[in-house]
C-alpha cells in the first residue's frame, strides 16, 4: 500500500468542548458518541475522500485540542491549511470570543486559508431557544466581515454537517487552480519534509 | 498474631531486627543457586529495556535523602491541631466502614460532608503560593482555604530551615512532597508507609510534568507566582484521576515494572523485527501495547525508557478514547528521560476496534507524516510475515490461570524479574473477582512490598497468615516474588511452592517475557 495522498489540509479550531471532535466523528464515522466529555490530546488526523462532481478529493482533517496547553503547538496544525473550520458553541458566548481569536490568528499567519465559521450544538437550541447565546445574524455579520462562510450544525442530529464539509471540498476544488498551478498539487503523506522548527528534545 | 517472619530473626514488628548488614550476610546464599540478577527467569538476553537496577529506590532516593537529613523532625505533636482542619475529627471505629465509599468520583462532592472526609486516600496538588491545582475529590475552588492551611504548614516548617515530611495522627497519614514550584499532599487512611505514599505523589508530580515539562512549569511560576495552573491543565484531570486509580489497582506501578502480553516468542520476534525495520531518523521509541500489556518495545540504541515514563504513556493511552478517532499526534514530556522538553508521540490503534495500540515517539514535532509512514511500513511487514494473525490470536487470551502452574493451594502471585523490569501475574481467581476483593489483595501486596523495601529495615522474606489468605513475599538480587495461598496452606507448602513456581516461570519465560529486546 502506498502512502495516502491528501489534497487539502483542513484544520478544526475552537475553544475546548465546543464539539470539534464530535463534528469530525459525525462527518467521518457517521456517529455521535454519547458519554462523558473527553478532551482531545494533542491533535488527531483523519483522511477522508469526498466526491466533488466528477472528482474525488481527499481532505486531511486535523482535529486539534482546544485546551490552552496545546496552543503553542497549534501553528504546526494550521500551517499550509487550505481551510479552517473555526467552531464555537451556540450556547456559550465565551467560545465565540475564542473563535474571533482564531480568526485573527489565521488572518495574520495563513492568508490562503479559507475560513468556515461553524456554530455547533444546534440541537440544543432547537430544544430550548433560550439557550442561544450567539445570535445568528451577529455571527453572519462577522462571517461576512472576514469573508468567511457561516454554518450552524448539530453533530448529534447530523444537521448541516455534510453540507459544511461538502462546501469545504467544493471551494477547494474551485480555487485549487488559482493557487496551485505552479506547485505540485497535493501533499504526499510519505514525503520527507524539512523541519523549519527546532525540536526541543535532542536525544544526544 | 497474624504476621510472622519467615526467618526467626526477622520479627520486625517487635523492633528486634538485627543489624541489616548481618542479616544480609546470613541470607546471601540463595536457596536456588544461579538466581542472581541477570539469570533469573524472565531476564533479558541482551541489555535490558528499561532503566531498572534499583528502580524503586531510584524513585524515592531523593526523598530518602531528605528524610535522613531531617530525621529528627517530628511535627506530629504541634500539628495535630491543624490536622483536624484537614481530615476532620474521626474515630477509629468509623473508619472501618469507609473502605468501599471511595467509588463515588463525582467532582461536585460537598467538601464539608462526612462522605468527602471519609475517602481512603486524598491527593491535593497546590502551587507554592497556596493556589489549588488538583484535588482527587470535590472541587478545587471549595478547597482553597484547606490548601492554604497545607501551604502554611509547609512554610511554617521551612521557616525553621526544615522540611515537613509527614504528620501521623488520628489514624491518618498526611504526607508532603515539595517539588518546587508544586506542593503535593496525600492524606491516607490506608496502612501504606510514608514511603509508598510519597512514591504515589511522585507519580502524580511526573504526570503533571509530562503534560507541561518542568521548564514550562518553572517559567510560568517565575513570571507569575499566583498563576492558576488549572488553566493549563484543563481537561487533564481525568488523567490524574485514572493514574490514582491505577496506583490502587495496578501491580506494575507497585513493582516498578510492566507486564507483557503472553505471546509465542517466534511471533513476538517477528513483531519486534517488523517494528525495528520501520525506523526513521528521529524515532526514539516504538511501543506496541495490547490494553495494559506490552507486546514489544524497540528503542534507539543507548536510549532507555524508564518504567515511570512507560506507565505515564500507558495511562495516557488507556485513559483516553481520543486516539481511536484517527491518528493522534501529541507533545509528551517523558520526565524520567528529560524534564526539559517534549517528545512528540504518534499514537494510533492498528484497527478501529482493536486493542493493539502503536506509539511512535519522535524528537521532531514536524514528524507526523514520517511516523504515519513508519506505521504503514510496520503493518505491511507484519501482514507479509503473517504475524498479525498470531498476534490477534494471542489477544484472545491476554492472561492465564494460576491453575496452569499446578500448585493447588496457590491462588495468585506477582513475579518481577529485576534485570528486565518486567513482571508476570495470573488473572485473579474466583475469590478475588469483585473490585473490593482485588483492591484488598493489592493492599496486602502493597503491605508486603513496604516491608521488603523498608528504608532502614528491609526484609528478604516475609510470611503472613490470616483468616482469608496466607501470603509469602521473597526478594533476591534477581527477582521479587509475592505469593497468595489459600488460608488452609502451610508455611512449608508455601516455601516449597516457590521452587515449583520458579521452575514453571522458567519453562514459560519466552512466552511471558520479552527476552530479546531490539534496538534500531
Amino acid at each position: 500500500m502506498s502512502a495516502m495522498r491528501v489534497d487539502a489540509k483542513v484544520v478544526m479550531l475552537g475553544k475546548e468542548s465546543v464539539g470539534k471532535t464530535s463534528l469530525v466523528e459525525r462527518y467521518v464515522h457517521h456517529r455521535f458518541l454519547v458519554g462523558p466529555y473527553q478532551n482531545t490530546i494533542g491533535a488527531a488526523f483523519v483522511a477522508k475522500p469526498i466526491q466533488v462532481g466528477e472528482k474525488v478529493i481527499t481532505l486531511g482533517i486535523w482535529d486539534t485540542a482546544g485546551s490552552e496547553r496545546y496552543e503553542a503547538m497549534s501553528r504546526i496544525y494550521y500551517r499550509g491549511a487550505r481551510a479552517a473550520i473555526v467552531c464555537y458553541d451556540l450556547t456559550d458566548s465565551s467560545s465565540f470570543q475564542r473563535a474571533r481569536f482564531w480568526v485573527k490568528e489565521l488572518q495574520n499567519c495563513e492568508e490562503h486559508c479559507k475560513i468556515y465559521l461553524c456554530g455547533t450544538k444546534n440541537d440544543l437550541i432547537e430544544g430550548d431557544r433560550s439557550l442561544r447565546q450567539i445570535d445568528y445574524h451577529d455571527a453572519q455579520d462577522f462571517a461576512e466581515e472576514i469573508g468567511a462562510q457561516h454554518f450552524e450544525t448539530s453533530s448529534k442530529t447530523g444537521n448541516n454537517v455534510d453540507e459544511l464539509f461538502q462546501k469545504v471540498a467544493e471551494d477547494y476544488n474551485n480555487t485549487a487552480f488559482q493557487y496551485m498551478t505552479a506547485e505540485e498539487t497535493g501533499i504526499d503523506l510519505g514525503q520527507k519534509k524539512d523541519s523549519y522548527f527546532y525540536s526541543c528534545c535532542h536525544n544526544n | 498474631m497474624d504476621g510472622q517472619a519467615l526467618r526467626p530473626t526477622a520479627s520486625w514488628e517487635n523492633g528486634t531486627l538485627a543489624p541489616v548488614d548481618r542479616l544480609r550476610a546470613e541470607r546471601a546464599d540463595s536457596p536456588t543457586p544461579g538466581l542472581v540478577e541477570g539469570t533469573e527467569p524472565g531476564a533479558g538476553q541482551k541489555s535490558a529495556m528499561f532503566v531498572h537496577a534499583q528502580s524503586f529506590e531510584d524513585l524515592t532516593a531523593e526523598a530518602e535523602e531528605e528524610a535522613r537529613r531531617d530525621d529528627e523532625l517530628d511535627k506530629s505533636g504541634e500539628c495535630a491541631e491543624e490536622l483536624k482542619v484537614l481530615v476532620g475529627e474521626k474515630t477509629i471505629e468509623e473508619q472501618r466502614n469507609n473502605s468501599i465509599s471511595s467509588e463515588s468520583r463525582s467532582k461536585e462532592e460537598d467538601v464539608s460532608s462526612e462522605a468527602w472526609r471519609s475517602h481512603r486516600k486524598h491527593v491535593f496538588v497546590l502551587s507554592e503560593a497556596g493556589k489549588p491545582i488538583y484535588t482527587r475529590y470535590g472541587t478545587e475552588e471549595a478547597l482553597s482555604s484547606t490548601m492554604g492551611v497545607m501551604m502554611a504548614l509547609v512554610s511554617f516548617v521551612e521557616a525553621e530551615k526544615n522540611i515537613i515530611r509527614s504528620i501521623h495522627a488520628d489514624g491518618c497519614k498526611v504526607v508532603f512532597l515539595t517539588k518546587s514550584p508544586l506542593v503535593l499532599v496525600g492524606v491516607s487512611r490506608t496502612c501504606q508507609s510514608d514511603k509508598e505514599l510519597l512514591r504515589e505523589l511522585q507519580y502524580i508530580y511526573y504526570q503533571i510534568v509530562s503534560l507541561l515539562t518542568l521548564t514550562q512549569l518553572n517559567h510560568i511560576f517565575q513570571h507569575k507566582q499566583n498563576y492558576d495552573l488549572r488553566r493549563l491543565l484543563a481537561g487533564s484531570e481525568y488523567l490524574t484521576d485514572n493514574l490514582l486509580h491505577r496506583l490502587d489497582r495496578d501491580p506494575g506501578l507497585l513493582l516498578s515494572a510492566v507486564t507483557c502480553l503472553p505471546l509465542a516468542s517466534s511471533a513476538r520476534d517477528v513483531v519486534s523485527s517488523s517494528l525495528q525495520a520501520a525506523k526513521a531518523k528521529n524515532l526514539v521509541f516504538s511501543i506496541l501495547l495490547a490494553g495494559d500489556r506490552l507486546v514489544t518495545l524497540v528503542r534507539k540504541k543507548d536510549q532507555f525508557l524508564h518504567h515511570i515514563d512507560l506507565h505515564l504513556v500507558f495511562n495516557l493511552v488507556g485513559s483516553s478514547s481520543s486516539f481511536r478517532e484517527g491518528e493522534g499526534w501529541t507533545p509528551i514530556c517523558l520526565p524520567k528521560f528529560n524534564t526539559a522538553g517534549f517528545f512528540h508521540a504518534h499514537i494510533s490503534y492498528l484497527e478501529p476496534a482493536s486493542e493493539l495500540c502503536l506509539i511512535l515517539v519522535s524528537t521532531d514535532r514536524e514528524d507526523f507524516f514520517n511516523m504515519s509512514d513508519c506505521k504503514q511500513r510496520f503493518l505491511e511487514r507484519l501482514s507479509k510475515r503473517s504475524a498479525y494473525q498470531a498476534l490477534k490470536e494471542a489477544l484472545k487470551c491476554p492472561t492465564y490461570s494460576v491453575a496452569q502452574v499446578g500448585i493447588p493451594e496457590l491462588r495468585h502471585f506477582l513475579y518481577k524479574s529485576k534485570s528486565s523490569g518486567l513482571y508476570t501475574s495470573p488473572e485473579f481467581p474466583e475469590v478475588y473477582h469483585s473490585d473490593e476483593e482485588q483492591e484488598r489483595l493489592m493492599g496486602l501486596y502493597q503491605d508486603l512490598h513496604s516491608c521488603l523495601h523498608h528504608p532502614t529495615r528491609p526484609l528478604r522474606s516475609f510470611y503472613r497468615c490470616s483468616e482469608t489468605e496466607n501470603l509469602l513475599a521473597w526478594v533476591t538480587s534477581g527477582f521479587e516474588l509475592y505469593l497468595c495461598f489459600s488460608p488452609l496452606g502451610t508455611k512449608a507448602l508455601a516455601v516449597s511452592a516457590v521452587n515449583k513456581l520458579l521452575k514453571w516461570i522458567r519453562k514459560e519465560e519466552d512466552r511471558l517475557f520479552i527476552l530479546s529486546p531490539l534496538t534500531y
